[in-house]
């Protein structure tokens, strides 16, 4: 059996030879459902020490973008032997670059780490206009709305979203946070967002608090 | 003289004694707001005012009438039409009409070392045709997409410099002059790699990535020099990926090429403008090792620490603010402009600029009204 502590420490250190050694070995035992259960958690486990590396300024944005690609590159290969379970969710967020802007790497980032702690994440992409959200909103009720930008005109773009989502009587059945570059508390208070970050590990602390 | 020459003769005193270490009249203003503020500012569409550009000597003419500068206020303008000729990946306008940066691969991580061979080659050969769509083809179409783009991009910047020099000569702005270069790290992540590609290539082959850079740094350097050194201007480099690294990984991969680069420029006699873009709070002693008379213009971080271990050997500018004009109230946006220069205008090397460019105007917002309450404060009240 793959030894899941080892993997951990893999992940928080980022060890990309490691990590694929132990999950292509894993793969090839031929493996329960559960157990390859018990490596993802292994694996998030994993990103939450990367995401404490982070906040204690050893690890920078570059190690999350590479800690994301490590993931997705470990669930693509654990894909086939984790379809026989049905994965256990903690809660939906829908996400997007707002309208105006073309940024999407912190929302990129956020959301490989919001869907390795075990959110469903709905990723709407760039340039998502207001009806865009709201539509997405309708279809899946989320939880959570997350709005992400960088240039000043994200702000402006963010009130659109949040005015078309009180227009649509949905504003009151979703938490919302915003992040990036322009985001601070009074551009949060004058949008009305319920939280704003401009860190992809503390945003993510803020959702789940929201959904326990 | 005119009253307008005469004005562009003293605001270009100001800029020498500033570029030189000298402490000016008083503290030069540029204002933030960019071509896509004025052409909102005037009512008009982003889009097709980028498309017509005769739309926009108008613009320019209130722009500058309603907003206090010392230096003309139509820099870095992305151009969409030679962009559209040649199919651009790397520069696209959004639904707002700004013309922006994505996050694009121009170079795939097994074409290191074709690249460390000989960059130019590769760029022209490999990256170029996967970054322009315009230049896959027949290589008697590739010249004539080639043609139109640059035929294209030279008389939108012949119109765009008419109008310049229209306003200099009506407002009397100080006559620089500016060239443009990247950071030899950043213009691998930027136009080759892409901000992901980047970030692994570090943890997999940082050899690598040290040897491209090193590879690259004649390019950089070449596009980054000025007409005429001696000429009233700058090199402007925006920085982008170090706050996104280690410090370790800043230190062996981002800064020794970074460094001959500004040694290199400033050492030919040009000042060199950086945009400190991000945090770089935990590398400025670093930065206190670039030569004297480097212009800092910094995006965050503590005014005063700054002033106390940079401002006495480079000239420091940035900081203020632009999403307080957005939430802010007037006198919140004066008092700020105020606190900035009580802490680094005393003893020189300090230009007014905002932290970053104002690119985009809500109509019913107080960005306006707040804009020009604070460059007319500094006007009134930049002293050394």
């Amino acid at each position: 059996m793959i030894d899941l502590q080892l993997l951990t420490q893999a992940v928080g250190d980022l060890d990309e030879n490691t990590i694929l050694t132990m999950i292509n070995d894993f793969v090839a035992t031929n493996p329960s459902g559960e157990d390859a259960q018990k490596v993802v958690f292994a694996c998030q486990q994993g990103m939450a020490i990367v995401g404490e590396l982070f906040e204690k300024n050893e690890y920078y944005v570059g190690d999350l973008i590479f800690a994301g690609e490590l993931l997705s590159k470990t669930i693509d290969l654990l894909k086939p032997v984790l379809s026989s379970v049905a994965t256990q969710k903690f809660g939906s967020i829908v996400i997007g670059t707002v309208a105006g802007d073309l940024h999407d790497i912190g929302k990129n980032i956020f959301g490989s780490m919001a869907e390795a702690a075990g959110f469903d994440v709905y990723d709407l992409g760039i340039d998502v206009s207001p009806s865009a959200f709201v539509e997405k909103v309708k279809e899946v009720k989320p939880q959570i709305v997350g709005m992400s930008g960088v240039l000043t005109l994200a702000i402006d773009s963010m009130k659109n979203t949040v005015d078309a989502l009180n227009e649509a009587g949905l504003r009151d059945s979703v938490k919302i946070i915003i992040g990036g570059n322009p985001v601070n508390e009074d551009a949060c208070k004058q949008i009305g967002a319920d939280a704003f970050t401009t860190n992809a590990a503390e945003g993510l602390k803020t959702c789940q608090g929201w959904v326990k | 003289m005119t009253d307008a020459a005469a004005r562009t003769n003293e605001r270009n005193q100001i800029f020498r004694d500033l570029f030189s270490g000298k402490t000016p009249k008083r503290v030069p203003i540029s204002n933030p707001a960019t071509q896509d503020f004025a052409i909102q500012h005037a009512g008009l569409d982003l889009a097709e005012c980028q498309w017509d550009l005769t739309k926009l000597e108008p613009v320019y003419d209130k722009f500058c009438q309603d907003f206090y500068t010392d230096t003309y206020p139509g820099g870095s303008i992305r151009i969409p039409s030679h962009y559209q000729i040649l199919g651009s990946t790397p520069i696209v306008m959004s639904s707002s009409g700004f013309m922006q940066h994505p996050d694009v691969v121009g170079m795939l991580a097994e074409e290191y070392d074709q690249f460390i061979a000989s960059p130019y080659d590769c760029i022209v050969e490999t990256i170029l045709p996967r970054l322009y769509t315009g230049f896959n083809g027949e290589p008697g179409k590739v010249a004539m997409t080639l043609a139109k783009a640059m035929r294209a991009q030279s008389d939108d910047l012949a119109y765009l410099g008419a109008i310049r020099g229209k306003m200099n000569a009506k407002y009397g702005f100080a006559t620089m002059i500016g060239a443009l270069t990247e950071a030899p790290f950043d213009f691998m992540a930027d136009f080759l790699r892409s901000f992901k590609g980047i970030s692994g290539d570090v943890r997999r082959y940082p050899d690598k990535v040290a040897a491209a850079c090193e590879a690259v740094l004649p390019l950089m350097i070449k596009k980054g020099t000025l007409p005429n050194p001696s000429m009233l201007g700058y090199t402007f480099i925006p920085l982008h990926m170090a706050p996104y690294l280690r410090d370790k990984d800043f230190a062996t991969l981002y800064w020794p090429t970074f460094k001959k680069l500004v040694e290199t420029l400033a050492s030919m006699g040009q000042n060199v403008q950086l945009f400190v873009e991000q945090d770089w709070m935990r590398y400025l002693d670093y930065l206190y090792e670039l030569p004297e008379n480097t212009i800092m213009r910094f995006e965050y971080g503590d005014a005063k620490v700054i002033k106390e271990k940079l401002g006495k050997k480079h000239i420091i500018s940035g900081l203020y603010p632009v999403t307080l004009l957005q939430t802010g109230t007037k006198q919140q946006c004066v008092d700020k402009a105020k606190e900035l220069l009580d802490i680094l205008a005393p003893g020189g090397r300090y230009w007014w600029q905002a932290d970053k460019s104002i690119i985009h105007l809500e109509a019913s917002g107080p960005v306006v009204e707040n804009l020009k309450a604070v460059l007319d404060y500094v006007h009134e009240n930049g002293t050394y």
